[in-house]
């Protein structure tokens, strides 16, 4: 028998309690996993939609919302001449329920602009031009839409022609809308404006020259701001809302799971008082019956950061294949997020045991021959 | 009244109390009254009195479960006040044998007794050597693995006394030992401790408020409200039926 077993043992006395302690915890930590899961994810689906673009700066007027401000169009005229800028694609990006989807990406590109090139074909074709009353959709989208080409799609109050299907190399541009920028234009009133301007600097460009052209634009076109596409997301008013909503809610939970364990390990203390005299009165040593109840609360922690995990790798999962969220993002959900969130349950755990390891510490061998 | 046996050398004195006394409540509770004596190696002495008369308190103070109010206890010479770890001393020096047993719910007889291990150098396995040993000894090789529930009062009785001895205690201290069991079951506890102490040469001090019992000890303490009335030497022990 080694010192594991005693704390395992103590555990395994009260199962049912135990067990409890075990779900709060992980549910805390699930919390952290989808939340954090979701929103990195968030950040990692778009940055790679920019990526497959081709995108280099995004130019934009990021508000609160999760789509930028619109703004004139005709902004693109003073960035063209700023040197390194060598293409631009004005664009409109809407999130708007479309037929049977709650919501959706809908991205209408400038016609011809380098951010229809990324787009492979799967089926059908894309539109002939740019007056042509037709989409492509994402992969994604198609399947969520159930649409093939050829297939009608209610777009606001227009009905417009499924032409084709496209795979875009990332989430976000399989799981759009795609069509002419004049075309969306029209349908939804904002004739002239746009919310986002992706640029193409000219290769060869250096980080260094690359935060230049940001600063240039920007101070030419003081209404918007420029930044290099890794930072879009991240410099977004509403990623910054989402991100930090989800770790406020992740400490709540987190909290709860701290009250959790806590009040356990204290009616752990309280229910084996005696017993724990009786260690006393044997020689153990008092630091070692604080090691023992931290011991049991960390492994608590750990048994509840395992859980939790599980629970949010697969409640996440199942979450984005649901309709409203397909196609939206893919979660980030890379190892360091699954450890950091074990490591957060034990320190949880570790934590919440401190203060019935100290009550513990208190007790008095002579009441060992009490009762 | 100085109840000190006059036999008692340096050399061999285990115990040395010298005005101990132990208040309780601010001293509205006097449960020992400068009670002095002196404990040699390998006696066996038994303490009885009645219900309050400060037994158990003295027996806290012997395995420093508790402090006095006043006075001093040597051990072996040395003050248990100046023990930097009164811990050790439990875990080394005393052996515990309570009325209730005390043994620990959640572990088995081979379990409990490999507890007070926990604090020597034993590897595991050594601790799991030891305790079949000391269960064979005290003739349980085939209770190992019954959790207590499982076993009856005279077997928990029998895995506590092997927990005491678990790390070669030099003083066993036992409070009542047969207070939870039948007479049959009695007899054969007090013939264990006898035949332990005999074979392993350490000291036993026993509580008891059973005459009968405390007969079978070479020394008698009697106690009343806190103090020791009467210190005398049993020439002829008396083995129970």
């Amino acid at each position: 028998m080694t010192f594991f077993t005693v704390v395992i043992r103590s555990l395994t006395r009260r199962r049912l309690r135990t067990g409890l302690t075990i779900v709060g915890i992980s549910i805390g930590i699930a919390a952290v996993v989808a939340l954090v899961g979701i929103s990195r994810g968030f950040e990692t689906s778009w940055q790679a939609g920019m990526n497959s673009r081709g995108t280099d700066v995004v130019v934009s007027s990021m508000g609160s919302a999760l789509t930028p401000k619109p703004f004139d169009a005709s902004v693109i005229d003073r960035i063209k001449p700023i040197p390194h800028v060598a293409e631009t694609c004005s664009i409109l990006v809407e999130l708007i329920s479309v037929e049977s989807a709650d919501m959706m990406i809908v991205s209408a590109r400038e016609w011809g602009a380098f951010s229809w090139r990324n787009l492979k074909l799967v089926a059908g074709r894309l539109p002939n031009d740019a007056s042509e009353r037709a989409v492509v959709l994402g992969k994604t989208a198609a399947e969520v839409l159930k649409k093939k080409p050829g297939d009608t799609l209610q777009l606001e109050t227009e009905e417009l022609l499924v032409s084709g299907i496209v795979d875009g190399g990332a989430v976000v541009e399989n799981g759009s809308v795609i069509l002419s920028l004049s075309l969306l234009q029209e349908i939804t009133g904002n004739e002239g404006r746009i919310n986002i301007i992706d640029i193409r600097v000219t290769p060869g460009t250096t980080p260094e020259e690359l935060k230049q052209v940001c600063a240039q634009i920007t101070a030419a076109v003081p209404e918007t701001r420029a930044v290099a596409a890794g930072e879009h997301i991240r410099d977004s008013q509403a990623y910054r809302m989402i991100s930090a909503m989800s770790w406020g809610t992740s400490l709540l939970a987190v909290l709860v799971g701290v009250l959790g364990v806590m009040n356990t390990m204290l009616m752990t203390v309280f229910e084996r008082t005696h017993e724990i005299c009786v260690m006393l009165a044997i020689g153990w040593k008092r630091n070692r019956i604080v090691r023992m109840i931290l011991l049991e609360s960390a492994l608590l922690g750990f048994l509840g950061g395992v859980v939790g995990g599980i629970i949010g790798v697969v409640g996440v999962k199942l979450l984005v294949q649901t309709p409203a969220m397909k196609g939206m993002l893919e979660p980030d959900l890379r190892p360091e997020l699954l450890l950091s969130a074990v490591a957060i349950a034990v320190l949880v755990g570790i934590f919440s045991g401190l203060y019935p390891a100290w009550r513990s510490s208190r007790l008095t061998p002579s009441h060992a021959l009490q009762g | 009244m100085m109840n000190t046996n006059p036999e008692a050398t340096e050399a061999a004195c285990v115990f040395e109390a010298v005005g101990l006394s132990k208040d309780y409540d601010d001293g509205q509770v006097r449960a020992l009254r400068g009670v002095n004596f002196r404990i040699l190696q390998g006696e066996f002495i038994a303490i009885v009195g009645s219900s309050g008369s400060g037994k158990s308190t003295l027996l806290q103070m012997l395995g420093a479960l508790d402090h006095p109010s006043s006075g001093s206890l040597l051990y072996r010479g040395k003050s248990l006040t100046e023990y930097p770890d009164l811990s050790a001393y439990r875990a080394h020096e005393i052996g515990f044998v309570f009325q209730a047993f005390h043994l620990l719910p959640t572990f088995t007889a081979l379990e409990n007794v490999q507890i007070p291990m926990f604090e020597t150098n034993r590897s595991a396995s050594e601790r799991k050597q030891r305790a079949i040993e000391l269960l064979t000894l005290v003739g349980l090789e085939h209770r190992l693995h019954h959790f207590p529930s499982k076993l009856s009062g005279g077997e928990r009785q029998r895995v506590a006394i092997a927990r005491s001895l678990a790390n070669d205690a030099s003083v066993l201290l036992a409070d009542e030992p047969t207070g939870n069991l039948d007479s049959e079951n009695t007899v054969l506890i007090l013939d264990l401790l006898i035949r332990l102490r005999r074979e392993k040469c350490f000291t036993l001090v026993l509580i008891t408020h059973d005459m009968s019992i405390a007969r079978q000890a070479e020394r008698i303490l009697t106690m009343k409200d806190g103090s020791i009335i009467s210190d005398a030497r049993n020439h002829e022990p008396a083995p129970l039926k």
